[in-house]
């Protein structure tokens, strides 16, 4: 037995552990420590953020969907709940949420201007975290370092972009979001966590605006692409579990609330949801008598290089998928932006002006990549051989770069020079300076006052009690709780803001359509249709005094 | 609202409690290179080293043999074989005699004469007879894979480790709803989490395939002989003395047991083994561990079965409490917080259960997802009882070694019959 063992052999030195048979460590980007790439995505975002910024608060136009939302985040501040209206499950409140988050401290440190205008610049902020995302997407994606920058560019530089990243749109949160979704999903690391923490952020962009959903086919595309095959069904199961159960927890917040189902005397989600759902349709997005026609001519007044080049890129790289590595890289972006395109064109559905907001980073990654996939087609030669035709071939990359640039940089310029120099709300800042002007009304907390949601936080702030004495104009006839105040309809109010948006949806709403007939301008702002009136309400009963005794002003401007 | 603050503060500990678990078991997937690194590396020769292996028995006359013989077909040129049987079990004496006088220049049997039994006593009795380089440990039921000690060795040269924890598997998944379970706690710890603690340097260590320097070993004094958990006690007291432990999990290598054969034997393993654990967090020894955050890791390890038995009692209470009291909504929508870790965990397993099948070539069919989501909270109550069990016992002071009895579940038929 004792004849097994000769004598021990001397114990080896320690040796390394990860040495020879494990597989080496694969090459890893590291663009924290790579200053090429610090340098250039610096340079774009201080490029980005001086053309959104400067002016932010003169173009575009303030929008009432910008008021909405500002609105209800000031009401998550106040500790009102998710809005200072009964809360209808018209959009998960997450983003708003996110938004009462980024302009808390400004709101601490002078309450007043919590308003539509100066709030926007929360969004360069918003815009900021969006585009270095989105730089590091496009190189996790592999594309090359002026690549990335030219998708960092197009993505905030144009036109488009400028107008409605500038406004303080959900999307906007939500495209942040998903983009952060995409960057994890594309982790160098191939992390389980980090593909975890992609589902964890796609639920986030979804609850902060429930169009997104479109877009989580194509993340899941990438994050497949971007998982080994040993580790991804972990990844994959994972990052949708957790993705749905987030997403659960806004039925699961109905519920607590009892407002899961239907039911009388309270709102619920399965209603919001039959709303959004059964919108009425705008049409077909190519039939020039379309409402959706509309909003796209809309957009591609802007810009037609994002849009329509980016479509046509996305599409020509997933024909490429199988021949190119850049079309296989690119393969989810592509995805959403056809995504994207597929449920825009559907005749039957509503088409919201910012909805081509969550498709601009994705269109500008698949132009960036079709670019970029064209320029090395043209440099490349097969290994082993001679260069041949070089000058020319670099002549002619130059003369499709120059050609390029000369059709896109004089439009772009006209474009941001607008948005650059523009001023549009002068006419709601002079009504709002009207309206707080105590020798016009002299008691607005006893003036009842319907106005749209773009200004209605400035009156709320000028002294118009919030809810019932500054009204949203549309809930004087839509939300019982509102015109239960009104017994006697338009007679019981004041004044009426008459902005564009008052005076075109006023035809569907009794109440505001009777209190414009039976009022009278007293202060007008601005010219043409876009116009903003003050109206006095006439026949007013003994009810109250208020703006009975504001002594309308002579109409400035023209009527 | 001092309801709410409450529900608030169970709600988030057990979040935080049931993600650490989480982020811990799927510590060998996070990435394919971790995962690639949890494997042996391919042993280019037959050893270097050599060992002793220890294989105490007791009245497992049934499966012995055939484990002996599993080892015998071992491709390692340098190695012993001990078989340890008590003086007072003839069968499983006879047995051994049988198998040394088969292979006398390769078996060898050690007689236990200690009036009360069990496995630390056993190895401790072996101990001083061991000729070998490294000591290896396996049990009377185990079915071993003929090139691990080819493996081990080079794990052992190629590391410099002063243990090797190789991995062991349950493999009756199909015997019952219970097996289920329990095949995948083994198929995480060993194939994920054990992974996790070789690399912080605090490891409880397993009950067989485990391979330690016998100097090293003899340095320790051996096992812990009061200890219910040795293999535990061994782990902690190497690794707070610096000891290095290298884990290594190959489904081809693993060491194949079977699982308890009935549920009341399952509940005694798993009571010993959370008195064991309970002891040796009384002992101590994992206080000299140089890192804080080992400590902090060894404490939660030792601490888990009690922490799942308050998580077990906690989860309805807290429902409860949030439906019945009116708490606000968003308290209420707090509390729903743990339930996502559950799920994601839950999730993981059934993920967990398909890979399992995928690394050993078995049939997972539908059924068997199906009963390892039912069976869930079954095994969580069955692990809150051995917990509670467990408390109570050593309050009591009973310490006595609470045998589980094998059948031989877990071998093929022909395994048996040649």
């Amino acid at each position: 037995m004792t004849a097994a063992f000769p004598a021990a052999p001397a114990r080896p030195a320690a040796a390394l552990r990860h040495a020879s048979a494990r597989p080496a460590a694969r090459p890893v980007l590291r663009l924290r420590r790579s200053r090429p790439d610090l340098l250039l995505c610096g340079l774009l975002l201080v490029a980005v953020l001086l053309v959104q910024g400067w002016n932010i608060t003169g173009y575009p136009g303030l929008s009432d969907d910008e008021g909405t939302y500002l609105a209800q985040a000031w009401a998550v501040q106040q500790g009102e709940g998710l809005a200072h209206y009964t809360y209808w499950y018209d959009h998960p409140p997450l983003g708003w949420i996110q938004i009462a988050a980024l302009t808390w401290l400004p709101s601490l440190v002078s309450p007043e201007t919590l308003t539509v205008a100066p709030m926007r610049c929360a969004m360069l902020a918003v815009t900021a975290a969006s585009c270095v995302l989105l730089y590091v997407l496009a190189r996790r994606l592999g594309l090359q370092l002026w690549a990335a920058g030219l998708a960092t560019a197009l993505f905030g530089l144009s036109p488009l972009a400028v107008v409605l990243q500038r406004e303080i749109f959900l999307d906007n949160i939500a495209v942040m979001w998903m983009l952060l979704a995409f960057c994890l999903a594309a982790s160098p690391r191939r992390h389980l966590w980090h593909h975890f923490g992609a589902g964890v952020a796609a639920a986030v962009a979804v609850l902060s605006k429930e169009t997104m959903l479109v877009v989580l086919p194509a993340l899941l595309v990438t994050m497949w692409r971007h998982s080994h095959r040993d580790t991804r069904k972990f990844a994959v199961t994972g990052a949708i579990t957790v993705c749905v159960l987030i997403g659960l927890s806004y039925p699961l917040f109905a519920l607590l609330n009892h407002e899961l189902f239907p039911g009388p005397g309270h709102v619920s989600l399965v209603d919001g949801v039959t709303y959004q759902m059964s919108r009425a349709g705008s049409g077909f997005l190519l039939d020039t008598s379309s409402a959706a026609h509309d909003v796209l001519g809309s957009w591609l007044y802007y810009d037609r290089v994002l849009p329509a080049g980016g479509l046509a890129a996305a599409v020509v790289l997933l024909a490429a998928f199988r021949r190119s590595v850049t079309g296989r890289a690119l393969a989810g972006p592509a995805l959403a932006v056809l995504l994207l395109a597929a449920v825009a064109m559907r005749p039957s559905g509503y088409l919201p002006a910012m909805y081509v907001i969550q498709a601009l980073p994705f269109l500008s990654l698949a132009l960036a990549g079709a670019a970029a996939s064209a320029g090395c087609a043209l440099l490349r030669t097969r290994p082993g051989f001679r260069r041949r035709w070089y000058a020319a071939r670099w002549t002619a990359l130059v003369l499709l770069g120059v050609t390029a640039a000369a059709y896109v940089v004089p439009r772009w310029y006209d474009g941001d020079r607008a948005a650059l120099t523009t001023d549009v709300n002068a006419p709601y800042r002079a009504a709002k300076a009207w309206l707080s002007d105590r020798g016009n009304v002299p008691d607005p907390a006893r003036t009842r006052i319907l106005a749209d949601d773009a200004i209605w936080l400035d009156l709320v702030h000028s002294g118009y009690g919030p809810g019932t004495g500054a009204i949203w104009f549309y809930k004087a006839d839509l939300d019982p709780a509102v015109s239960r105040t009104l017994p006697r309809g338009w007679r019981d109010l004041d004044y009426v803001v008459a902005s564009p948006t008052v005076r075109r949806d006023a035809s569907h709403l009794p109440l505001v359509k009777g209190a414009l007939e039976h009022s009278e301008v007293v202060a007008a702002f601005g010219r043409g249709d876009d116009r903003i009136e003050v109206r006095r309400v006439g026949q007013r009963g003994l009810g109250g005094q208020g703006g009975r005794d504001g002594r309308g002003g002579p109409a400035e401007g023209a009527p | 609202m001092l309801t709410s603050v409450l529900v608030c503060a169970v709600s988030l500990a057990l979040f935080w409690m049931a993600a650490f678990t989480l982020w811990w078991q799927m510590h060998a997937w996070r990435t394919p290179e971790t995962l690639a690194a949890t494997r042996f590396e391919p042993a280019g020769d037959t050893g270097a080293l050599s060992f002793s292996l220890l294989v105490p028995a007791r009245h497992e006359q049934a499966v012995l043999e055939h484990t002996v013989r599993r080892l015998l077909e071992s491709t390692h040129a340098r190695y012993e074989i001990l078989v340890i049987v008590g003086h007072d079990d003839p069968e499983t004496a006879e047995v051994a005699e049988r198998m040394a006088a088969a292979a006398p220049n390769r078996v060898r049997v050690i007689t236990d004469t200690h009036a009360v039994k069990n496995k630390p006593k056993a190895l401790n009795t072996a101990l001083p007879h061991c000729l070998g380089d490294v000591v290896g440990v396996f049990d009377a039921e185990d079915q071993v894979h003929p090139a691990l000690l080819a493996h081990v060795d080079h794990a052992f040269r190629s590391t410099g480790a002063d243990v090797v924890q190789g991995g062991v598997q349950l493999i009756n998944f199909h015997s019952s709803w219970y097996s289920l379970r329990n095949c995948l706690e083994y198929f995480f710890w060993f194939r994920s989490r054990l992974h996790l603690h070789a690399e912080k340097g605090f490891i409880p260590l397993g009950g067989n395939t485990v391979f330690v320097r016998t100097d090293v070993l003899r340095e320790a004094d051996g096992w812990d002989a009061e200890c219910l958990a040795e293999d535990c006690d061994l782990g902690v007291r190497l690794s707070s003395k610096g000891k290095r432990v290298v884990v290594a999990y190959d489904p081809e290598m693993v060491t194949r047991e079977e699982t308890p054969g009935s549920l009341m034997s399952l509940l005694k393993q798993r009571t010993r083994w959370n008195q064991g654990f309970l002891q040796v967090y009384r002992k101590r020894d994992w206080r000299q561990l140089p890192g804080f955050g080992q400590r902090l890791l060894a404490r939660y390890t030792l601490m888990t079965p009690f922490l799942q038995a308050f998580t077990g009692v906690v989860v309805p209470l807290n429902i409860a409490v949030t439906l019945l009291l009116h708490v606000p909504v968003y308290v209420a929508w707090l509390t729903f917080l743990p339930a996502v870790t559950a799920l994601v965990t839950f999730v993981f397993e059934i993920v967990g259960l398909h890979d399992f099948g995928v690394q050993y070539g078995l049939r997972v069919r539908f059924v068997h997802y199906l009963k390892l989501v039912l069976g869930g909270p079954c095994y969580q109550l069955l692990l809150a009882g051995a917990a509670i069990r467990a408390v109570w016992r050593e309050q009591r002071g009973r310490k006595e070694w609470e045998l589980t009895a094998h059948a031989g579940a877990h071998l093929s038929r022909e395994d048996v019959t040649t």
